[in-house]
């Protein structure tokens, strides 16, 4: 944790080490090339967001990132170790929330399953289950299922679970893509301030650019057909972040144009 | 609601009266043989009598114990060998053809395989109960482990779970509905082979006792064996669907 925050406060050390790295990666799936020489570094604690049009290979992207596909060339390391396979200091947030939790089990119980799996004894878990639930704003709905929760509960509950398994980087794909606008402002606001405590690297997909500049640290868009890194930005706007202030500061106006002109190119 | 539920209980239950009823019509009448054909008064009489002295007791006992061990022995073989089956995609289609000979198999053609290796036995018996039961369960579990969300085997790689742990945590819970429906189905046939087996082999149960009361004629001990067995159908049922409803809470909490 020190280590991180340290890296952090001292650009020097920043510019070395990167948490996930991308080396000319490229990635074939059924005779089609999908992603084709991306090379990209993202740093302890960086916040970055992967925009791009539909279809240019966002979310294979971050299961590159997550081990869960392998490239064809090229590799993808996380703390300096190639990624063979998923680790368990990398959670993944998927977007499909209600395929991603166990519906026989409660809120408890699936944030148990991380519990479990990690190795806590027993008689931990329940006072770290109600923390986590409290955390991400499901304190009184530990004993409900996930049948019984709207999505945006579900989602925070899949985040909680992922929060168990006390990642130092979190995936998250398209995360809020299924929710309505309001559900989506507040979660935006809660998971900044989540990681505001965790310090975990994120990488977000989305579809959605005032999402991606309203989080992140740093902005990659997507060329479509191969998928290949077209835009690298880095967003300068102020944290805490506000969803007026932010949302109305000119250099945020400007970065929504500049990404919403590069997905215009992207499509023609 | 509960009102209208009421009455659709009220009204089954006035179905089941009138047959009654008919059936007793008809005995009175004699539009049947009284040597073939009692009444339900005369019925229930055998009933009660085989009761109090307590040899329709040790039938029922006797014929619930062979449905019952070998519905055990299909569950857990079925179960395990469902999850072996369908856990992997490579073992499904190497062993569905043979699965799709064997089902479709009549168990009665079984029958006297199962004697010729086993002799009128229990052994017997079991085998051909747990053969007979075996197909709805496997079935049904090799569908319910190959129908698992995928996404939930990556939610596990991602958290690093154990071959076990995945199939207890994860696979398992997640074919449920579909093993327990199969387990209601194998109940069904359990009970049918247990009667058969004993009729065949002399196994004491109420299938003997049944074949028995029909050679002697003894038609009111006939009806009181039909009627227990048609008893233990419904209670077995019953009891399956409660545990159903209890163990598939999460399926039907929505809202």
């Amino acid at each position: 944790m020190t280590s991180i925050a340290l890296r952090k406060d001292t650009p020097s050390a920043q510019l070395e080490k990167s948490q996930i790295a991308f080396s000319h990666v490229t990635l074939d799936l059924g005779g089609k090339t999908i992603i084709e020489n991306v090379s990209l570094d993202v740093k302890p604690g960086e916040f970055l967001c992967i925009i791009g049009a539909s279809g240019c290979g966002k979310t294979t992207a971050l299961r590159l990132a997550a081990g869960l596909y392998q490239p064809t060339s090229g590799n993808v390391s996380f703390d300096g170790e190639p990624m063979r396979a998923p680790r368990r200091d990398v959670a993944i947030v998927f977007q499909d929330y209600g395929k991603a939790l166990l519906p026989w089990r409660t809120a408890a119980g699936n944030v148990a399953l991380a519990l479990e799996t990690i190795g806590m004894p027993k008689a931990q878990r329940p006072a770290r289950i109600d923390e986590l639930l409290k955390k991400v704003g499901l304190p009184h709905h530990a004993a409900k299922y996930p049948a019984e929760m709207s999505g945006g509960m579900q989602q925070r509950l899949q985040i909680a679970r992922c929060l168990a398994q006390e990642p130092k980087a979190l995936l998250m794909d398209e995360p809020f893509g299924a929710l309505d606008a309001m559900t989506r402002q507040g979660l935006q606001d809660e998971v900044l301030s989540l990681l505001d405590a965790s310090k975990a690297t994120v990488i977000f997909v989305t579809h959605d650019l005032e999402e991606a500049i309203y989080l992140g640290d740093r902005v990659v868009g997507l060329l479509p057909h191969p998928g290949r890194i077209g835009i690298d930005l880095k967003i300068n706007l102020p944290r805490p972040r506000d969803q007026l202030t932010t949302r109305e500061n000119p250099e945020f106006l400007r970065l929504r144009r500049e990404l919403f002109d590069f997905i215009k190119a992207s499509e023609a | 609601m509960n009102w209208t539920l009421t009455l659709w209980r009220l009204a089954s239950f006035a179905v089941a009266a009138g047959l009654i009823a008919l059936w007793q019509l008809i005995a009175n009448l004699k539009l049947a043989s009284p040597v073939f054909l009692p009444g339900p008064d005369r019925a229930w009489a055998a009933l009660m009598r085989g009761f109090s002295n307590g040899t329709l007791l040790e039938k029922t006992i006797g014929t619930l114990e062979h449905m019952f061990y070998g519905w055990l022995v299909a569950s857990v073989v079925g179960i395990a060998l469902g999850a072996m089956i369908g856990s992997s995609r490579a073992m499904r289609s190497y062993v569905a053809p043979s699965l799709e000979f064997l089902r479709p198999l009549p168990v009665s053609a079984i029958i006297p395989v199962a004697i010729a290796l086993f002799g009128l036995t229990q052994g017997m018996a079991l085998f051909v109960i747990a053969f007979g039961a075996i197909w709805p369960m496997l079935l049904a579990t090799v569908h319910g482990f190959g129908a698992v969300e995928p996404r939930l085997y990556e939610v596990a790689r991602s958290l690093h779970m154990s071959r076990l742990a995945v199939i207890f945590k994860i696979a398992l819970p997640s074919a449920s509905p579909d093993i327990i429906s199969g387990m209601r189905l194998s109940l069904t046939v359990s009970l049918i082979l247990a009667v058969v087996c004993e009729i065949l082999a002399g196994l004491d149960g109420l299938g003997h006792w049944v074949l028995l009361s029909a050679r002697a004629f003894r038609s009111p001990d006939l009806f009181a064996g039909v009627i227990l067995l048609g008893a233990i159908g419904y209670v077995t049922a019953l009891a399956m669907s409660l545990v159903e409803q209890r163990l598939l809470r999460w399926r039907t909490s929505g809202h």
